[in-house]
């Protein structure tokens, strides 16, 4: 368990981070910005932590619940007036990728190993982005759709709510790892089969995970909608929603709680230094920092500082 | 039925798919190569496929080579260059057991974007295609009409396929790679080395894709964005081949090509896409072992 410091100094940087537009303009300040979008990632990387990370399963097809996630938002607008920022249509956001997670799962999870489950949601993905760019009127094709009303007025809605998401997707893995389930997952990623035989369900608890990052993946997709204002498949189908957070929680370490928000913080920054510095070539630096990554931090930056910590609360846990 | 308004039609169109999923069928054979022996699901397959078309692009553009003649060029470049890959990225974390395979997977997407986007950076994103004196050219035999690019195509798969066939039946090399895909430690025990199995299907696997390349820049046109898709696609054939089957490879690039074809006359072209991925889907589904193997695979039960 975290003991009482660790919550104060998680407290603080939380304030800390809240205070940030404060002091910064947020409007003009490009630092609030990359925290922004440090947080959508974290977020993700963390619902990609659940699957991946705590339970072994590598799924491909993050981006499918993210797209999914930013097109309910428009059709919860347009069909049942539920506007700008609504918690409900946020929700429900999340909902229907967890749902559809738990449909895709149901199948792919239960009977194929793990290469043809990250195959499997890979295509989930790209079976999608043709549905969405071939759905005509309903969907708007290959230009998207675009929010019914409304436009940009202030950063700080926008901030305040990828903040909260990082926040809650990492309280989420945390419950959820603390308690028992947490120890079914990671017990299903060590030996599948040893799970089994000490009556742990397998399949639902990997469903359980799945769904959960999905529902987590959804509501980033969510606020990115509210934030772009314009959605269209190409963008929010895109494979980076699925490469990036993946790369931010392999570099930050997976199967941790911080790991993934180091990684985020720290590509993030990486990106958006190339993006101003090194422009048109920054993706390459992506691909290059991913190989390097696996390479050499096969445990992630949380596991080369901390090592010691690290291994202190691995023996506590199991 | 379904708007054929002849069998000729018909007809066509099947040859077509036919012609037109042996490139699938190529690429799938990599893959299943690289499959057997290592585990992975080398998802960059696509985009080595893409060098392989912008290598034959640049030799007959700059060099005027031939694009059938850059066969001898560019395929024992693909081989050297997977051979390297191997050797630089792979052998680090081959044999680390379930960690390890994730390791791969997520170091073959790394390796797909960097290459893609590098080969943006340097060669632009434009569409690219090889106009030779034949690309146009094509003949009619019993009503139907071949296309002498995609004949060659379906030419080289066939002569790819039986020359892998041979190299692995015939071989020393062969049946110790053979080996190895049917029980590594074993393998290891009768004085196999896993590194130097896995450098030769990795080398024969890209190598085909080299192929598979020249085969395509022949054929279509192409992107540096072209990879990801191919790669889908491949690995689509070789779910629905059975994975680690080399004939079912082609056949279910075969296969892809004949629904891919057959879905795109009756529908427009993205719907056909919706529907190689709905088989797909249906066949990891219901028949994970793929529809051209006899032997099921060992699947984990909940």
């Amino acid at each position: 368990m975290i003991n009482q410091r660790q919550i104060l100094a998680c407290t603080i940087l939380i304030t800390a981070l809240a205070c940030v537009p404060m002091v910064l303009d947020a409007e003009t300040n490009y630092f609030v910005y990359y925290l922004f979008m440090a947080f959508t990632y974290a977020a993700m990387a963390q619902g990609f932590n659940i699957i991946a990370g705590y339970t072994g399963q590598v799924s491909l097809g993050q981006h499918a619940f993210f797209g999914l996630g930013a097109y309910v938002t428009v059709f919860a607008w347009e069909f049942a007036g539920l506007e700008y920022f609504n918690p409900l249509a946020m929700i429900l956001s999340g909902l229907v990728p967890a749902i559809l997670a738990i449909l895709i799962g149901l199948p792919l999870l239960s009977k194929l190993r793990g290469d043809y489950f990250s195959l499997g949601t890979l295509g989930l993905g790209e079976i999608l982005r043709v549905i969405f760019i071939q759905g005509r009127a309903v969907t708007g094709g290959s230009m998207g759709k675009y929010l019914p009303s409304g436009s940009y007025t202030s950063m700080l809605p926008y901030y305040f709510t990828a903040l909260f998401l990082a926040v809650l997707a990492t309280v989420i893995v945390y419950l959820i790892v603390r308690s028992r389930i947490g120890l079914a997952l990671i017990a299903i990623r060590e030996d599948e089969t040893a799970a089994a035989a000490n009556g742990i369900h397998v399949l639902l608890y990997k469903l359980f995970a799945f769904s959960t990052g999905a529902f987590i993946t959804g509501l980033c997709g969510s606020l990115q909608a509210y934030y772009l204002f314009h959605i269209h498949p190409q963008n929010f189908f895109g494979l980076s929603w699925t490469l990036f957070p993946i790369l931010m929680c392999v570099l930050g370490g997976s199967g941790t709680f911080a790991g993934p928000i180091i990684g985020a913080l720290a590509l993030s920054g990486v990106f958006e230094l190339a993006k101003i510095w090194l422009p048109g070539i920054h993706p390459i630096i992506s691909g290059t920092l991913i190989i390097i990554a696996i390479l050499f931090l096969p445990d992630g930056l949380i596991r080369l500082k901390f090592k010691g910590i690290i291994s202190k609360n691995r023996a506590g846990q199991t | 039925m379904f708007g054929f308004d002849s069998i000729d039609i018909f007809i066509q169109v099947l040859i077509n798919g036919i012609l037109f999923g042996t490139m699938y069928g190529i690429a799938a054979l990599g893959l299943s190569l690289i499959f057997g022996t290592m585990q992975i699901i080398f998802i960059a397959q696509g985009v080595m496929i893409v060098l392989g078309a912008y290598g034959a692009f640049w030799l007959f553009n700059l060099l005027g080579v031939d694009p059938y003649l850059s066969i001898v060029i560019v395929v024992p470049g693909a081989m050297l260059f997977g051979a390297g890959v191997y050797q630089l990225l792979f052998r680090k974390i081959s044999g680390r057991g379930e960690a390890g395979k994730a390791a791969s997977l997520l170091l073959a997407f790394g390796l797909m974007s960097l290459l893609e986007n590098l080969m943006t950076v340097l060669w632009t994103p434009n569409t690219r295609a090889i106009r030779t004196g034949y690309t146009a050219f094509g003949f009619d035999f019993l009503g139907i009409n071949f296309s002498f690019t995609r004949l060659m195509a379906f030419i080289m798969a066939v002569a790819a396929t039986i020359l892998v066939t041979l190299f692995l039946k015939k071989t020393m090399l062969g049946k110790a790679v053979r080996a190895a895909s049917e029980n590594l430690e074993s393998a290891t025990l009768v004085g196999i080395t896993p590194h130097k199995v896995n450098t030769i299907t990795f080398a024969i696997g890209i190598g085909l894709a080299g192929l598979a390349g020249i085969a395509t820049a022949t054929t279509y046109s192409f992107d540096p964005y072209f990879g990801f898709i191919f790669s889908l696609k491949a690995m689509i054939a070789l779910a629905l081949g059975g994975m680690g089957s080399i004939f079912g490879a082609l056949a279910g690039g075969i296969l892809l090509g004949v629904i891919e074809s057959i879905g795109a006359f009756i529908w427009t072209g993205g719907w056909a896409d919706v529907l190689s991925y709905g088989v797909f889907l249906m066949v990891l589904l219901f028949k994970p072992e793929g529809l051209f193997t006899r032997t099921s695979i060992n699947v984990v039960k909940p």
